[in-house]
């Protein structure tokens, strides 16, 4: 399939996912993604992102967790599947040995 | 529980269960009602807004339902594309439609906006609903007379009488002066006195000053913005000085912004009122207003004016033997109200506007016939087209939805150009009509106007067409069989006739109007207009060597005659009342002022008696002269009138009649004729000179340098007496104008269509014309075949058309007391429906000529 890269701010998503474990749903996510790293999204636009993600097999969903603070409605709570880990791990130790290659002097004076 | 009260409207779920993919929506909804409830709490700004946003956010692809698409639908997919490509093919009706849309959309936006300005004339008073104008009422026939002016003890004692009701009161007097600063003089006409509540009382904008201060005393000048900078540039006009009619001066204390929207006052400055003296009730000049909170109350104090007219001229309305009342008129209304006389306050016409509304949608009218009619022309070469998406499984709702796009995509095209042919077109529209609209595309309505405007004629020229053609049955069609077509000559038929009938009615309209102003303007009034020059005697200098100036003509060949006088025809003449000695009645009649040469300067004519003598100085203030209409309501013979004393108590002078004029129209002829006296007094206004007509331009010249010998610090200011009185007739003149304009529009429509449609007939009887052709028909036959269908609609339109207008104009002609008879105008009905006939016969004719001299062989050769 084409298009199992991983973008920026898809891999962001999955980062937080990660962190997020049981609470990780759409407008958790929203927040989460607020707090951290000051980027607004529209939970549209996330969704589209996480649908994305579910579509390349590195995410999975499930139904759970009504609560009175959402009149009685489920939330969709995502979970990393292996290959998703997989990809995040691959993306973490190319980055690493991209930057041990940098001389040391290359970034002193930034 | 706070979270049920704040959460999010049933509505915008529903929108998301209802768009969104069901498998979805129970999670959207949720993360939506939670972040609703998230944002309740944090108080952030527009909770409401970002809510709206992240929901309209969730509708994209990956949540939408899928759309149901039948696998027949897509052909319909290439509507568009079909839509541009057979406005192409048709040529010639396509641009017809645009063309025709697009003037009537033009029509209908410059009506919009005028009727929009002139009808939000001072809506922009925040009392506008509680402010009342006070009219005296004069019973001078047994029409009530209503008069604009008052005087000025009538706003005190108004808010003494009755204290608990009127709770404000400001007066406002027109004038104008001459203003000088430093070197410079204007001549200013738009001056307004007025109390020092007048800028609290009404809402004008005032820029700098507070406005209960800015008039707070009597040296004091408020100027609007567009004065100041006349006067001072850009220097920062508070506290400069002005002088006013070389007598005093005036420091500025406030400027007056635009005012939002238009006002009946309009002035340049105001000044403080007590700059005169007001306490004669009989100083009439100028307006009250009050403000009464209720309309109860407000019927309340106008049930008792009569009383309060009682209170304070009891005594006088004995004596002169008038009778006088007073009435409220609500600012809502002033503008409107056009018949009220000594009014200098600015009126607009209702009528105007009615006839202009009623134009502008006749016209997009005749634009969407035309649509209707080429399109039900061209349906039945579009039958097969429909046939063949029906049986390919298009369904009837979308072969409308199809045919409405066409609609949409022609009045789309057409709303285009009719913007662009608006900027192109209004300064020219503008100027014809005498008009001021202006175009104001940030207005609040526009949008909703537009649409509106956009929705009826799109159901008006599309749904008709849409429902026709998507009721064709395919088999029928496609089996060649002839599908009945009945219903849609019929109305195709009516339609045609429609448009002729307002073709038909608004060139006999153009033509009566026309006629009625030829014959106001050519009708001998009883006296000269022509080469007539007034002077205003506006000032003191000249007013002191009037005699002098008057003599400086003499001499002058190009000077044929020179008078004084405060009543020239088509002038203000003042109501009053005279008494006859040994009559217990007394008589109601209009009262002039003119010196020796008044009736020779205006070629009056004195039919007994003399006119006033020169150098009498016992005929000053002591001689009158009357109408015959005067003297016949006296009831004397010519011998007994002359030498009879009479008085006019209103003015306190008792005058010998020395002679009695013919009668003659010194007001409209809108107007009946009136019974008047003449007296040979001083209070004069005008200076009106005769001059020699061949020699015009040297003898203007020749007053103007004597003017300036005589006044040299004031301008002179002149009117030709033929152009005032043709002002007397502004708005029929306007009207004929906008008629005659508005008439070309909807023949040029008209012939369009009917063009459209000949060409039309033209192509689908080829065949039958080629085999006429073929078996012995000249082509003047065939023309007439094809004419003698549209001449019938033709004589049918006239037929309705006619008694219809002659109603209307019936009724536009009550408007004045003399006026052609409409009956002995009947060859301009005729004339009418001939014209249209004509145009018609000769738009089918261009076309059916072709289709005539054709060779049949090019038309039959084909099967």
């Amino acid at each position: 399939m084409k298009g199992t890269n991983l973008g920026e701010f898809e891999e962001l998503v999955l980062l937080i996912v990660l962190i997020l474990q049981e609470e990780a749903y759409v407008l958790r996510i929203k927040d989460e993604v607020l707090a951290q790293i000051k980027r607004s999204v529209a939970m549209g636009a996330l969704h589209s992102t996480l649908s994305r993600l579910e579509k390349k097999g590195f995410l999975g969903s499930e139904m759970s967790g009504a609560t009175q603070e959402r009149g009685g409605r489920r939330k969709r709570i995502y979970q990393l599947t292996g290959s998703g880990k997989e990809i995040l791990k691959e993306a973490n130790e190319q980055r690493q040995m991209l930057w041990n290659q940098i001389p040391d002097y290359a970034l002193k004076f930034a | 529980m706070p979270a049920q009260n704040s959460g999010p409207s049933s509505f915008s779920l529903k929108l998301i269960r209802w768009l969104c993919r069901t498998e979805l929506a129970e999670e959207i909804e949720g993360n939506l009602i939670e972040y609703h409830i998230q944002n309740s709490r944090s108080a952030v700004r527009f909770p409401a807004l970002r809510y709206w946003f992240e929901l309209l956010n969730y509708l994209r692809p990956s949540t939408l339902k899928k759309l149901k698409i039948s696998k027949f639908e897509i052909m319909f997919n290439f509507n568009p594309l079909f839509t541009i490509r057979s406005l192409f093919k048709q040529g010639a009706s396509s641009v017809i439609n645009i063309m025709g849309f697009s003037m009537g959309l033009v029509c209908v936006l410059f009506l919009y906006f005028h009727i929009k300005s002139e009808m939000s004339y001072d809506n922009f008073h925040e009392d506008k609903d509680i402010i009342y104008r006070t009219l005296r009422v004069g019973m001078n026939d047994a029409t009530p007379d209503r008069i604009g002016v008052t005087s000025g003890p009538f706003a005190p004692a108004l808010q003494t009488d009755f204290p608990s009701s009127i709770t404000a009161t400001t007066r406002a007097m027109p004038a104008d002066a001459l203003v000088t600063i430093g070197e410079r003089k204007f001549i200013e006409d738009n001056i307004v006195l007025a109390d020092s509540n007048f800028f609290s009382f009404f809402s004008y904008p005032l820029l700098s000053g507070t406005a209960d201060k800015v008039l707070d005393g009597t040296n004091k000048v408020v100027l609007t913005n567009e004065t100041a900078r006349r006067y001072f540039g850009d220097e920062d006009p508070i506290g400069k000085i002005i002088n006013v009619d070389n007598s005093a001066d005036f420091i500025v204390t406030g400027i007056m912004g635009d005012p939002p929207a238009k006002s009946h006052l309009e002035f340049s400055m105001v000044l403080n009122i007590n700059l005169m003296t007001l306490d004669r009730w009989w100083n009439n000049g100028l307006f009250t207003y009050v403000k009464i909170p209720t309309p109860q109350e407000a019927a309340y104090v106008d049930g008792q004016l009569d009383e309060f007219m009682q209170k304070y001229f009891g005594e006088d309305f004995a004596a002169f033997g008038v009778s006088l009342s007073l009435t409220l008129e609500p600012l809502n209304e002033l503008y409107f109200n056009n018949e009220t006389s000594f009014d200098f306050v600015r009126h607009g016409d209702i009528n105007t506007i009615y006839i202009l509304g009623a134009v502008g949608l006749a016209i997009l009218l005749i634009a969407c016939f035309n649509y209707v009619n080429l399109s039900i022309a061209q349906s039945f070469k579009r039958a097969k087209e429909i046939a063949v998406r029906k049986v390919l499984g298009g369904h009837r709702t979308r072969l409308i939805f199809q045919f409405l796009g066409e609609s949409i995509t022609i009045l789309l095209f057409a709303t285009v150009l009719a913007f662009v042919f608006s900027l192109v077109l209004l300064p020219l529209f503008n100027s014809f009509f005498g008009l001021d609209i202006a175009i104001n595309w940030g207005d609040s309505n526009l949008i909703l106007f537009a649409t509106i405007l956009f929705g009826s004629t799109l159901l008006i020229a599309g749904l008709y067409p849409a429902l026709l053609l998507s009721s064709f049955h395919p088999l029928k069609v496609l089996k060649g069989g002839k599908f009945s077509s009945g219903k849609n000559v019929v109305v195709r038929k009516s339609l045609v006739i429609a448009q002729f009938f307002i073709s038909i009615f608004m060139i006999a309209a153009t033509l009566l109007i026309s006629r009625q102003m030829n014959f106001v303007q050519d009708k001998d009034l009883g006296f000269d207009k022509e080469a007539i020059v007034m002077l205003d005697i506006n000032n003191n200098e000249i007013r002191q060597n009037l005699e002098a100036f008057k003599n400086s003509f003499a001499d002058d060949p190009d000077m044929i005659s020179v008078t004084a006088t405060g009543g020239e025809p088509g002038g203000f003449h003042d109501a009053t009342t005279m008494e006859v000695p040994g009559q217990a009645d007394n008589h109601q009649l209009r009262i002039g002022w003119g010196d020796e040469d008044y009736f020779e300067t205006f070629g009056i004519e004195i039919i007994h008696g003399r006119s006033f003598a020169q150098g009498l100085e016992s005929d000053q203030d002591q001689t009158a002269v009357v109408n015959e209409m005067a003297m016949k309501n006296m009831g004397l013979t010519p011998e007994e009138v002359l030498g009879q004393n009479v008085t006019i108590p209103s003015w306190n002078l008792n005058l010998r009649i020395i002679g009695v004029s013919k009668n003659y129209n010194f007001t409209s002829l809108k107007e009946q004729m009136e019974p008047l006296i003449f007296v040979n007094g001083l209070r004069h206004r005008r200076v009106a000179i005769k001059l020699n007509a061949a020699n015009l331009a040297s003898a203007m010249t020749s007053v103007q340098e004597k003017w300036e010998r005589f006044s040299p610090a004031y301008p002179m200011q002149y009117e030709f007496l033929d152009a005032s009185i043709e002002q007397l007739y502004e708005n029929e003149v306007k009207q004929g104008r906008v008629f005659s304009a508005f008439t070309a529009i909807s023949i040029l429509l008209a012939c369009m269509g009917v063009f459209g449609l000949a060409t039309y007939t033209a192509r689908q009887r080829q065949k039958e014309l080629g085999i006429r052709k073929v078996l012995g028909a000249t082509a003047q036959q065939i023309i007439g075949l094809l004419s003698k269908e549209f001449l019938l609609l033709i004589v049918i339109a006239s037929a309705l058309a006619i008694p219809v207008t002659w109603y209307f104009m019936n009724q536009w002609l009550t408007d004045f007391v003399y006026k052609i008879n409409i009956f002995s105008n009947w060859p301009l009905f005729l004339a009418s429906g001939l014209a249209v006939g004509l145009v018609a016969f000769l738009t089918i004719g261009f076309k059916t000529w072709r289709a005539a001299v054709s060779n049949p062989t090019e038309s039959i050769r084909y099967e």
